[in-house]
């Protein structure tokens, strides 16, 4: 959280929920961790991603968490499934999400094989870039490591858009950035797609956290690709070969994957120097948390009917805020940043 | 041509004499290490060195106990100093816990990355600490261990560019789920081409795979397969 108190510190702003969602993911880390402690072992990791992975957990956030298993199969993992969610209960209260995608087994092998192509799924295209943009290791932390270090390896060394003939090395992985995107605009389909199915039930956070935290993980995932750029480490300068530009340069990504997504973001922001998009960005966020850390606020935005939510001004104060941190990505990406509105014009869209 | 050998408790676990005179038969061995991973086998392994016949072998080190369960930290250390100061001896983080006898033994401590399943060593940050700690200690690269860390070999590439010139013996074997050391596998020996064009050529390569006598020719040629001599050609 460093660059993002840098930032309020110098704007001499109060960011008081960003803090607080930091220091009660702290304290709801240590206490799952303590939960499930004695379930270790060299195969498997236990992990939550979601606002806990984010930092940006209340005491009203769910748990979305995950066995991951990168090893031998053992038909004792199903009974340990069983385990954790009856610990990682007694931490938190809330159920997990009703669609699968987490509470259960996820094999590394998934996560590694099946990017993109036929294989790939709605489920593992979300456990993957989650696992890379917002996760944390409550066991097995080098586990979920080598899981993250074998996807960046498919995403960044292996495949490789196009072979150079010059010796041309290329700092921008498309297929990681391909997929940041594809999974941006997945998130905003499923919306579309859960209004539908659900019948519009909990649309209301579901629409405000797509304007806000979602966003968020696309952000991460776009640094991330940039990262070369962005952050240029003399790893890659001094790579003895091609092979070896590229494994340093997954790498260097793989350091971000334990940065959250907000506090990436504070680092772009503190390399354009423009205290209006820091201000915009960050003070909006900090409203979102803040009232997602009220419980009363927090159930009107679950509750809220659509057709009433202009209405509901817990509902209605997010949907203006989050216009304001649109408009202060937007100039970040766009305008501000030294070297982002390039990357996005060459690489971006087209 | 890298010198190669094995790891005598790999060829014959507890019985170093038998795994020094397997090596005797194999002329492309000009590499050895002395095995005492469990502290017992020190002081055998001392008493014995005088009459070990280790001539034709240019490169000798030596493995410090993994755990100490007879033995006291200081008589260890005692003991290691009775070998040949030409040996490097090679250590576990989590042996040395008193880093002001340890300091003393300069280059001659060795440190190896380990596993996941100690709680330091592991990485190229947690190798950083130790480092700072024993600034003077060369390393020896156990590329099983980095890469069941990262089966990638990015870490094991990133300790090469890093503590490469500390460098001073590579440990080869495949390392199964439960840590144990295994012959070279398939992917194991394509993993470890990636990394090695970072290892010099004087640097010597000591296999750790537990096999049979009968399988030492087919893993010199599969480690030499993993490691080609004209790899470092790119660095």
């Amino acid at each position: 959280m460093e660059s993002i108190i840098t930032l309020e510190r110098t704007l001499g702003a109060n960011w008081s929920a960003l803090r607080a969602a930091r220091e009660t993911t702290e304290e709801m880390i240590a206490e799952l961790t303590a939960a499930v402690a004695d379930l270790q072992d060299s195969n498997f990791a236990i992990v939550v991603t979601g606002s806990l992975g984010r930092g940006e957990a209340t005491r009203g956030s769910d748990a979305d968490w995950l066995l991951l298993v990168d090893g031998p199969s053992d038909p004792e993992h199903g009974l340990l499934v069983r385990e954790i969610n009856e610990r990682i209960g007694s931490v938190v209260a809330k159920e997990v999400g009703r669609t699968g995608t987490f509470g259960g087994i996820v094999a590394g092998h998934e996560l590694v094989h099946y990017i993109a192509g036929t294989r790939d799924s709605n489920e593992n295209l979300t456990r993957r870039i989650l696992l890379l943009a917002e996760s944390r290791a409550l066991t097995g932390a080098f586990v979920r490591e080598r899981v993250i270090h074998n996807v960046l390896s498919r995403y960044v060394v292996y495949d490789r858009s196009v072979q150079s003939r010059s010796g041309f090395r290329q700092s921008i992985p498309h297929f990681l950035l391909n997929d940041v995107v594809r999974y941006w605009r997945t998130m905003g389909s499923d919306y579309a797609s859960k209004m539908w199915e659900r019948q519009r039930e909990g649309w209301g956070i579901r629409n405000i956290k797509l304007r806000f935290s979602r966003k968020v993980l696309f952000i991460w995932g776009l640094i991330a690709a940039f990262a070369a750029e962005l952050f240029p480490a003399p790893e890659l300068a001094e790579s003895a070969n091609e092979d070896e530009y590229y494994r340093m340069l997954a790498s260097l990504i793989r350091t971000l994957t334990d940065v959250p997504p907000l506090e990436l973001l504070a680092r772009a922001v503190l390399d354009c120097h423009d205290r209006e998009v820091a201000e915009l960005i960050f003070s909006s966020y900090d409203e979102f948390l803040g009232v997602l850390a009220n419980a009363e606020s927090r159930e009107k935005l679950e509750k809220v009917a659509f057709e009433e939510a202009l209405a509901e001004p817990a509902y209605a104060g997010l949907r203006e805020a989050s216009k304001r941190f649109r408009e202060g990505v937007t100039r970040l990406f766009f305008d501000a940043h030294p070297k982002l509105p390039s990357l996005i014009r060459q690489f971006g869209v087209f | 041509m890298r010198p190669i050998g094995f790891s005598t408790g790999a060829l014959a676990k507890g019985d170093f004499r038998h795994g020094v005179a397997l090596q005797h038969r194999e002329e492309r061995i000009q590499a050895i290490e002395l095995s005492a991973l469990r502290d017992h086998e020190l002081p055998l392994l001392v008493d014995a060195v005088p009459a070990l016949e280790l001539r034709r072998f240019p490169y000798v080190s030596v493995h410090a106990p993994s755990r100490l369960q007879t033995l006291a930290e200081e008589d260890v250390f005692a003991m290691l100093l009775r070998l040949p100061e030409a040996w490097p001896v090679i250590a576990h983080a989590d042996l040395l816990h008193t880093p002001s006898l340890w300091q003393a033994l300069g280059a001659r401590l060795c440190i190896e990355n380990m596993d996941d399943r100690k709680t330091t060593g592991r990485t190229v940050e947690e190798l950083r600490t130790l480092f700072a700690l024993y600034p003077d200690a060369s390393f020896c690269l156990d590329l099983g261990h980095a890469r069941q860390i990262d089966p990638t070999m990015t870490s094991a590439l990133r300790m090469l560019r890093e503590f490469g010139a500390r460098l001073r013996q590579v440990h080869v074997s495949d390392v199964g789920t439960r840590g144990e050391h295994l012959p070279l596998g398939v992917m194991a020996r394509r993993a470890f081409t990636h990394v090695a064009h970072r290892i010099p050529e004087r640097c010597p390569l000591i296999i750790e795979s537990v096999i049979a006598a009968e399988a030492i020719g087919g893993e010199l040629d599969a480690v030499r397969l993993a490691l080609p001599s004209n790899a470092n050609a790119a660095a």
